[in-house]
């Protein structure tokens, strides 16, 4: 235990000093912002840069909070899951190929702790950021369009959170698995991908860990099916500790692939 | 003048402008620290200083020179 808590040290120390617990939870903070802003604005960013012929006329869309928690949520999903996934698929992969890895993998530590110990500091950048974008967000929503309900809204997160888990330990698995090249595919293709066929058929299955996002919003709408919502809630939790055993034997398969 | 400082919604700026100035102090911080960046140093404090918002987190992904 106590070489876990040493190796945790090492790795939140690492994310600190490069910053990483600061700008990642900003760009989140920013494109939370950005959606209640924009949408709120929008009459006069079109008068102002639309260039919209005479007469011309819309009706702007009736919107509650909720639509806008799943706006940036939606921007959470693209960009904030790129920046997220970006600056960690390296961590692993990155160390093997530049020779740090060496020094560490010729202490008798085992890779549990050490994959671990990049996990927990991953999820923890990932929580502090959305924990960012959630308070931005629900800010802005809150002085331009109204309230939430606590309750549901710490609900939707926390489900949030377990998708950002389940991120993490694809980002993390494919770093163990991968060069950093390939590993940088992989999780993007399993991430996005995932997302664009979930919403192309994803009218065909109600049970999936890429709908979890949006599920957290229905909570807050209160149209949520509650046993869709439990199975896959239960799935995602039961694929990301399969996928994090996955990692840890890949690390230790892998090993040999240090540069020395 | 005060008239038209005060009409500004601050509670609708503010945070935004508070945002963009952490950003830029952190990423001209960082710059001052660092060893070699990805192109040239003084290009960044163009970009970090010039291009709002997205200026310093162009920077962070991909300014810094991981070693």
């Amino acid at each position: 235990m106590s070489e876990f808590n040493v190796l945790l040290q090492k790795e939140f120390r690492e994310a600190w000093r490069s910053w990483k617990f600061l700008w990642i939870p900003l760009v989140f903070a920013l494109f939370g912002m950005s959606d209640p802003l924009t949408n709120y604005y929008m009459m006069d960013i079109l008068n102002a840069v639309g260039n919209l012929p005479e007469g011309f006329d819309i009706t702007m869309p009736n919107l509650v909070p909720a639509d806008l928690l799943q706006a940036s949520i939606g921007q959470f999903q693209l960009i904030g899951l790129l920046v997220l996934i970006a600056s960690f698929v390296g961590s692993i992969s990155k160390e093997r190929a530049n020779g740090m890895a060496t020094l560490l993998y010729i202490r008798p530590i085992s890779f549990a702790s050490y994959f671990m110990s990049k996990y927990v500091v991953m999820s923890a950048v990932g929580l502090v950021s959305i924990a960012a974008g959630f308070t931005a967000s629900v800010y802005y929503t809150f002085i331009l369009y109204g309230k939430f309900e606590v309750t549901m809204l710490l609900a939707a997160f926390a489900t949030y959170f377990v998708w950002l888990l389940f991120v993490s330990a694809i980002t993390l698995l494919m770093s163990a698995a991968f060069k950093t090249g390939v590993a940088t595919a992989g999780a993007f293709i399993i991430i996005f991908g995932g997302q664009i066929v979930d919403a192309i058929v994803g009218v065909f299955w109600t049970v999936s860990p890429w709908k979890l996002p949006v599920y957290g919003v229905q909570l807050i709408r209160g149209t949520m099916e509650m046993p869709d919502y439990w199975w896959s809630m239960a799935l995602t939790v039961v694929l990301l500790l399969i996928f994090i055993v996955i990692g840890i034997y890949a690390m230790k398969k892998n090993a040999a692939m240090a540069k020395i | 003048m005060m008239e038209e400082l005060s009409a500004v919604p601050w509670a609708v700026i503010a945070p935004l402008l508070v945002v963009q100035f952490i950003l830029v102090i952190v990423a001209l911080v960082d710059l001052r620290k660092i060893h070699a960046t990805n192109g040239p140093k003084i290009l960044w404090v163009f970009i970090i200083l010039f291009v709002s918002l997205f200026g310093p987190i162009a920077y962070f992904i991909v300014g810094r020179k991981q070693s």
